[in-house]
């Protein structure tokens, strides 16, 4: 059980008057790269956010190393630090004035009260280290406004990497990068995942990206379908279960 | 046009000194709190706290009570009490904003004709005067103004994640409710404190303005709320100055001289100041 970063159990989320998810239990073992594949509207985003504490669940627990998600979604600070999340459509209000170094700096402070130009160096160095890592050291001085939506997204993914940590959440991340950006992107993760032992969890409508890079599916339809290896929980059988038979028609026939 | 040294012998008297120091105070507190005000698309509801104000005079009046101490309690109360109806209903903000500024005026001016005379008169209250401004006042906006430094650079960091994206500063363990309470209550003090010496009307100028300028002129995110702070004091001192050579009202005055600011950013070309 130690190894284990993320442990949900029962759990069950009400989005109004009906359960957006309901029941689901999985747990994330260290240097695992779990996928969540599901329809639209199957509650894939409700269950993560649910996780995170951003979302009210109705019942069921929530361990994030080791340590309760409480009924008001708080965890230890140092927990938190070791969690990255990288929201869908990330679709922020360009117009706010941040520059790209600035925006990774905020994920290398913990968020307890301190002095802003507190750990001014070891900050500089972790964010360089971070934008150098995802091939965008030239973006820093940058405000977010002129960025490409490519660009936005390893800028996001730096302020994920600018500090250890142990479990990532990805909401879509990779959508909107390029093919070689796209490749880039799951060979970083499955670096992050080998060589520092994160567990990744990820949302993802690319059942092909799926099949090559991650070790675990959960599909889900408000409730989980069903969860294994790719190749077993990604079989017509299952997608059909998951997806509905229309799906995989169109899948076979293209 | 009267001389420099006329001029300059107007700021040695103490209730112009007091003025003076008042508006750079309420300038610097307004241009604070005003850049993220904006941002989080909060302007209206600045505006909103201004017109109740007057509600908040009235009681006071009616009630007998010396309107300036009713006045902080009635915009925090008033404040929280709107932020809760803004998050439990799902009618849009600005709509809902109106009905609440419209009838708090509407009320307000009715409890007034009750009061019979009051020496201030509403022109005072819709304008404020800043030359009635004493002392006390003085400590408590710099009392205040110490606050607003305190919270937002200790939080500065969650500030600026929730002022980006909500979801992810709630990922990052940063209460995202109490953060906004705070900030709600510290704006409303803001513009209670200020409300004597601007009026209802104009005290939502100080919070955007200023902020609208300094956006106009920043790119990083720390840049910018230093900058929005200090062209509230720069809009605070040349309006204090064109009102005492030009004998204007000072709010206005000052106002105006915002207005100017924000021009002269609009036009000023981007590529020089972006740096900031």
């Amino acid at each position: 059980m130690s190894t284990d970063v993320l442990v949900v159990d029962g759990l069950t989320v009400y989005r109004d008057t009906y359960p957006a998810v309901q029941d689901v239990s999985f747990a994330l073992a260290e240097g695992t790269d779990t996928a969540i594949v599901g329809p639209n509207g199957a509650g894939k985003s409700t269950l993560v956010q649910a996780v995170l504490g951003i979302l009210p669940r109705r019942t069921g627990d929530v361990l994030v190393l080791g340590q309760p998600l409480s009924r008001k979604g708080v965890l230890p600070a140092r927990v938190r630090q070791q969690i990255a999340y990288l929201p869908q459509n990330f679709l922020f209000d360009r117009r706010i004035p941040i520059t790209v170094n600035e925006l990774v700096a905020l994920g290398w402070d913990s968020l307890g009260p301190q002095l802003p130009w507190a750990n001014r160096q070891p900050r500089r160095l972790a964010v360089s280290r971070a934008l150098a890592e995802v091939d965008a050291l030239h973006l820093g001085p940058q405000p977010i406004s002129r960025l490409s939506g490519g660009e936005m997204k390893r800028a996001l993914l730096a302020y994920c990497l600018v500090h250890p940590r142990r479990l990532l959440i990805l909401d879509e991340a990779p959508a909107g990068l390029d093919v070689r950006g796209e490749s880039e992107f799951y060979q970083l993760l499955y670096q992050l995942k080998q060589a520092q032992g994160w567990a990744i969890l990820q949302i993802s409508h690319d059942l092909d990206m799926v099949r090559k890079h991650c070790d675990r599916v959960l599909c889900i339809n408000r409730s989980i379908r069903c969860q294994g290896s790719p190749d077993y929980a990604l079989s017509p059988d299952n997608l059909v279960s998951v997806y509905g038979s229309e799906f995989v028609r169109y899948r076979h026939h293209h | 046009m009267p001389s420099l040294t006329s001029t300059l012998e107007l700021f040695q008297l103490p209730f112009m000194q007091r003025a003076l120091i008042g508006g750079i105070l309420t300038g610097l507190m307004g241009g604070l709190l005003g850049s993220f005000t904006i941002l989080r698309q909060l302007s209206f509801f600045s505006d909103a706290l201004g017109h109740s104000a007057l509600l908040g005079i009235s009681l006071g009046l009616l009630l007998g009570i010396n309107p300036s101490s009713v006045l902080l309690p009635f915009a925090v109360v008033f404040a929280l009490g709107v932020a809760y109806l803004l998050e439990r209903t799902r009618l849009w903000t600005d709509a809902l904003l109106n009905i609440v500024y419209s009838s708090s005026l509407a009320i307000g001016v009715i409890l007034l004709t009750f009061v019979g005379q009051y020496k201030g008169g509403i022109n005072s209250i819709l304008f404020g005067d800043i030359l009635a401004v004493r002392s006390g006042n003085l400590w408590v906006s710099a009392l205040l103004l110490g606050a607003c430094v305190l919270f937002v650079g200790l939080t500065l960091r969650s500030q600026i994640l929730l002022t980006l994206h909500e979801p992810l500063a709630i990922a990052r363990g940063i209460s995202a409710l109490t953060h906004r309470t705070i900030f709600i209550v510290l704006l409303a003090l803001v513009v209670g404190t200020s409300i004597q010496a601007i009026g209802v009307l104009l005290i939502s100028a100080f919070v955007v303005i200023p902020a609208c300028a300094a956006r106009l002129l920043s790119r990083s995110f720390t840049g910018y709320v230093i900058l929005s702070a200090l062209l509230g004091a720069l809009g605070a001192v040349l309006g204090m100055v064109i009102s005492a050579v030009f004998n204007l009202p000072s709010g206005p005055a000052i106002v105006t001289m915002q207005l100017a600011i924000f021009l002269v950013a609009i036009v000023l070309p981007r590529t020089k100041l972006s740096a900031v």
